[in-house]
């Protein structure tokens, strides 16, 4: 197999996964066999067996239910929080790509300084100043990853505005807004949706973190961070409360990953043509 | 060439002996590791009432006097006192010779200045109350102090002996010395580090007025909130006590031949806490609901070390118990029912607030939050730091609902005074306040015994608490432990006794 036939084949799988994962975040309340919060303390610790999946945990609530609602509030994350990461950074790149000069050098500045924290750390301040939360989570999540696409719509949108067909549109008369929506904005998305797949494994990772410290998702309802913080009270007992959310936490980041990266190979015509 | 190499090798040869092998003429200290659960918020005795500190303090501080073993209140500071006929006059008489650790020798001048910060309205210590009693305090002479009371007032010498009776030297509190973070008293053990939220290092104070004690030269005491790395550290060996070990891992713990376990009944009374200020609170039929909806004996043995459940706000092995928890017995159909005839809006939004230092709450707070739902509340958690949970949820009532346990206190009064006249749960009920304020200047155990009873049954009735019960206490030791003591009732550690086998 070639390099690219495996690339191709990692590819495949981890967009399968994600769909799956988007399925079963949808479904979630229909296929679940036990529900995520019914607490049996008679069956606390049951190991994996055909009766659950995965066991149960310290309440002897059901595993496998639990990470399968725990999809919920990731995918939830993952897409409320990249949302408005690319609306505020959309606006703040091209207010700054085709503004004025002064206010492109304050905004990039303001984004530069916001660059410059360590993600996590400005994650848990903004938490602990609104209070803990998955709606502050997602908030804070959508701020600290604003700068990122705000440089790479700054850096598009300098250069498609002076691309010819721009200009000609200009010449013709074309209202500002427009010449945005239709000449601007599709060009630079195929940059804008590989930074948001990214993003996007990014910001379950946070999450996951920050309920993990207690500061994101409140229990009980199940987030794979927060099962994570539980079974850390239960390693040697209980090791399966601790696997299952981690092994589904890493695949969902590692293939949100692999689609960011092959769809980068893939949109950009600079290497499509080598 | 020869030369070069002799060199090259005692240079390898000084890199590569162990640091200790220099150090032989020195006595090798050997601290004792002790795992603390949580990150006190000050040190200052009489700054707070959080145990993390008063468990600290007993440590750094003395009191005039202290309870013993079994409870008794024994001298300490001070090796006698009289009190007059009327009780109202309490004389000390102070131990001679005992030293501050910053070199002071106590005197009737200290116990005055530190009973007077106290009561300061500057100070703001939420023990204050204790000690609004003091009409006067006179000093005839350098090792006496005369207490001259408002009334006869049962409940004193538990306050004396209690960790927030903790003497300071006058010297720094003229000084407006920051106790809080550079505590300075006569105990057995001197502060010398505090790395917030890792560890306190204590070190044996060699002037301490009990000869030959305290045993062991350092204390390290390592902040471990999470029970299973504490666990591990008393399984390995890097930590040698853990005073608080988690039902889950007495299996675990069993297995280890290094370690002991000891089990016996806590005076804590944990409880749901409920804001009873607000709808749907405020409403009778609403708390009692609760109580019906909560299986305590199950969240006893699941959340914490199992327990015994009590059915008012008095911890179980106490003189004063008596029992209630016929009253409101798990019943999920009778809350439903009460819900219902209540008038509650089930979908409006509950509260509940949980101080996320403390697993045992959170978890407890976890299994309440289930049965309530299937009651059919709307209840959500909120998890808070414990600096938060003191000051908003405590201090300023803003919960609905909240999970805690309450220390034993040397004198009922000490758990029961301000109930009955709002307390963080902002219940009002002046029969029982009338009669706990009336137990509290009564003297003889008959007869406050006959009005706590009566105060008791009132909150027994009247619920501003989902009363779960008193729980076990496994204690952990590595098994060259020999000797330590917690206080009874108050729930701090007494290392003095403390030794390796």
């Amino acid at each position: 197999m070639t390099r690219r036939s495996i690339q191709n084949l990692f590819f495949k799988t981890a967009v399968l996964f994600i769909i799956l994962l988007g399925v079963t975040a949808v479904t979630a309340p229909l296929i679940v066999p036990y529900s995520p919060t019914d607490q049996d303390v008679s069956i606390r610790f049951s190991p994996p067996d055909t009766t659950h999946l995965m066991g149960t945990d310290n309440f002897g609530r059901d595993l496998f239910s639990r990470i399968l609602f725990g999809s919920q509030s990731a995918l939830i994350v993952g897409i409320v929080s990249t949302s408005i990461a690319v609306f505020i950074g959309m606006i703040i790149g091209l207010w700054a790509g085709l503004g004025s000069k002064i206010s492109d050098s304050i905004l990039m500045l303001l984004m530069d300084s916001l660059l410059s924290f360590p993600t996590i750390l400005l994650a848990i301040t903004v938490v602990s100043f609104f209070g803990y939360g998955l709606v502050q989570v997602m908030l804070a999540i959508g701020v600290i990853f604003s700068p990122v696409f705000a440089r790479i719509v700054r850096a598009e949108a300098l250069i498609i505005k002076t691309e010819s067909f721009v200009e000609a549109s200009r010449a013709l008369g074309t209202p500002v807004f427009k010449r945005i929506f239709i000449h601007i904005i599709p060009n630079l998305l195929a940059k804008v949706i590989v930074q948001s797949t990214i993003t996007f494994a990014l910001a379950i990772v946070i999450e996951a973190s920050l309920s993990y410290l207690g500061l994101g998702t409140q229990p009980p309802t199940p987030s794979w961070g927060l099962m994570l913080k539980d079974a850390k009270d239960y390693l040697i007992q209980a090791p399966w409360m601790a696997v299952y959310p981690g092994l589904v936490l890493a695949f969902t980041v590692f293939s949100f990953n692999i689609i960011g990266d092959t769809l980068s190979e893939k949109l950009n015509p600079r290497i499509l043509k080598q | 060439m020869i030369k070069r190499f002799t060199v090259a090798l005692v240079l390898v040869l000084m890199l590569t002996i162990p640091g200790g092998a220099f150090a032989n003429g020195e006595k090798e200290i050997k601290p004792l590791n002790f795992a603390l659960s949580g990150n006190p918020d000050t040190l200052d005795p009489q700054a707070t009432s959080g145990t993390l500190t008063f468990q600290v303090d007993k440590s750094i501080f003395d009191t005039l006097a202290e309870p013993d073993e079994n409870g008794v209140i024994v001298p300490a500071l001070a090796e006698s006192w009289d009190v007059s006929e009327d009780s109202l006059v309490w004389t000390f008489h102070l131990r001679k010779g005992v030293k501050f650790h910053n070199g002071d020798t106590l005197s009737s001048a200290d116990v005055k200045a530190t009973f007077e910060r106290i009561v300061d309205e500057k100070t703001a210590s939420p023990n204050k109350k204790a000690f609004d009693v003091i009409k006067s305090i006179s000093t005839p002479d350098n090792l006496t102090v005369v207490f001259t009371l408002d009334k006869p007032y049962a409940p004193f010498l538990g306050s004396i002996a209690s960790g927030w009776g903790a003497i300071l030297p006058k010297s720094l509190i003229d000084a407006d010395h920051d106790f809080g973070s550079e505590p300075v008293g006569t105990g057995p053990y001197v502060m010398t580090e505090w790395v917030r939220d890792s560890k306190i290092v204590l070190s044996k104070n060699k002037d301490y007025w009990m000869v030959g004690y305290p045993k062991i030269d350092q204390i390290n005491m390592n902040i471990i909130p999470e029970s299973s790395v504490q666990m591990q550290g008393l399984v390995s060996g890097q930590l040698d006590i853990v005073y608080m070990v988690g039902n889950d891992d007495v299996p675990i713990l069993e297995k280890s031949e290094d370690v002991k376990l000891v089990k016996g009944l806590t005076s804590l009374i944990m409880v749901m806490a409920i804001n009873c200020s607000a709808a749907p609170f405020d409403n009778l039929k609403v708390r009692q609901a609760l109580n019906y909806a909560i299986d305590k004996q199950k969240v006893l043995d699941t959340a914490y070390a199992g327990g015994k459940p009590i059915g008012t706000f008095m911890d179980y092995g106490n003189a004063y118990y008596k029992d209630f928890t016929n009253l409101y017995p798990y019943n999920p159909e009778k809350a439903k029912q009460l819900l219902k005839e209540a008038g509650v809006d089930l979908s409006r939004e509950i509260k509940m607030y949980l101080p996320q230092n403390y697993p045992p709450h959170v978890k407890a707070g976890e299994m309440y939050q289930e049965m309530l739902t299937k009651v059919g509340l709307n209840v959500k958690i909120q998890m808070v730091d414990w600096s938060t949970w003191i000051s908003d949820v405590y201090r300023k009532s803003q919960f609905d609902l909240t999970v805690i346990g309450h220390t034993g206190k040397l004198d009922p009064n000490g758990t029961l005074s301000g109930y009955g006249k709002g307390k963080y749960v902002q219940w009002n009920n002046d029969e029982a306040a009338s009669l706990i304020e009336k137990a509290a200047v009564t003297m003889g155990y008959e007869e406050r015994k006959a009005l706590y009873d009566k105060a008791l049954g009132i909150m027994a009735r009247e619920v501003p608490f989902v009363y779960t019960g008193s729980s076990y206490r496994i204690q952990g030791f590595r098994k060259n432990i020999d000797g330590f003591r917690m206080t009874p009732n108050l729930d701090t550690f007494d290392f003095r006794w403390t030794n390796f086998k």
